[in-house]
């Protein structure tokens, strides 16, 4: 894009996507940087959640004790900064015996 | 009102306790039968901000994310008693939380699943047609002062980290191998727009993001352009323009007042 925007490139830009976005197929990726990743339909939650929590089955739960995150994050995160090189590695380390 | 407000902090407080008070018909231990509805309300708001942030939650693990989760929980009580939106704020808490500090993109995923789930529920808004689009054309004078209504599903984030990636990674069957390609600091824009029932996430270039941003925070066509192309060197304007038109995300254009 030219630093300075004039309505004639305005024009033109709205013109060549309205071009692009008109042909179909062929056009997604060629203008569009855009990658189709995942379509999910949620499923809804209204005010009287079921589940775990709505019978006394949950009494012996005792998951909610408030400790747990002083230990370090235990799920894919230890993955992904271990699979690639720059900064931030060695804090999940560290963080083991820092008490929050 | 007293005994509503004792009832309610002793419902989240960090340590089993239960208001003064208290009493049974039968006889049984107030207190234990206060735990028992203590402990379904903590279990339910956890698992109802579990079922929003599945992504969050895999990549700390579930333990850490459960205990996470009680602590906002503590601070953050529902204000609706719809819990679909609840724990919009948990991104925030993420980010004073000490011990999330370690996954400095923590915060930025659950922003990008909080956006989905308003996405989801979002209203329905019809798009402009490829006329009404091109009437544009027609005044282009007017053109730099033509201001854009997107759609209610749509949402843009702008990270310093890959939250794209991360969050696609986890959309596949193996996380793992998915995880390896990824550099975690670099910079991702996601756009999230409801095509129909499906809420789709994309990764967008940061100039399309910052120009989709500012569209939708009412600027201008033209300023608009101009603020995607001082973020972004690299910003395209027609393939920002092709994002919004394929997706359906236009639902209006007016002149705007102010330029």
């Amino acid at each position: 894009m030219n630093k300075t925007i004039t309505a004639a490139s305005l024009a033109l830009a709205l013109g060549a996507a309205m071009t692009v976005a008109a042909t179909p197929a062929a056009a997604q990726n060629k203008m569009s940087d855009k990658e189709h990743c995942y379509g999910v339909a949620l499923k809804g939650k209204n005010d009287c959640k079921a589940g775990a929590g709505t019978t006394c089955a949950g009494t012996s739960m005792r998951d909610h004790q408030g400790n747990a995150w002083s230990m370090v994050p235990k799920g894919t995160c230890e993955k992904t900064l271990s699979s690639t090189s720059p900064t931030g590695h060695g804090q999940l380390k560290e963080f083991k015996e820092k008490k929050a | 009102m007293t005994d509503q407000q004792d009832f309610a902090e002793a419902l989240l407080a960090a340590e089993s306790t239960f208001p003064p008070g208290l009493s049974t018909w039968n006889g049984s231990d107030p207190g234990r039968r206060f735990a028992v509805y203590r402990n379904n309300v903590i279990v339910s708001l956890i698992d109802a901000l579990a079922d929003t942030y599945p992504v969050t939650q895999e990549l700390v693990g579930a333990e850490f994310f459960r205990a996470m989760a009680f602590q906002f929980i503590q601070k953050n009580p529902p204000r609706s008693p719809l819990l679909a939106f609840y724990g919009e704020d948990l991104a925030a808490f993420i980010e004073t939380f000490p011990p999330a500090a370690s996954v400095p993109y923590l915060a930025d995923i659950a922003r990008l699943e909080m956006l989905q789930v308003q996405a989801y529920h979002a209203a329905d808004a019809a798009p402009l047609d490829a006329g009404e689009i091109s009437q544009l054309l027609a005044n282009e004078p007017e053109l730099p002062r033509v201001s854009f209504t997107l759609h209610p599903s749509l949402g843009i984030l702008r990270s310093r980290h890959a939250v794209v990636s991360l969050w696609a990674a986890h959309q596949t069957d193996d996380v793992t191998a998915a995880l390896a390609e990824i550099a975690p600091n670099t910079a991702e824009a996601a756009l999230v727009l409801r095509a129909g029932l499906d809420v789709e996430i994309s990764r967008i270039p940061v100039g399309s993001a910052a120009f989709i941003a500012h569209l939708q925070q009412g600027l201008a066509f033209a300023a608009a352009a101009q603020q995607a192309s001082a973020a972004d060197p690299e910003f395209n304007l027609a393939a920002a323009l092709c994002l919004l038109i394929q997706g359906d995300a236009i639902t209006s254009v007016s002149l705007s007042t102010t330029p």
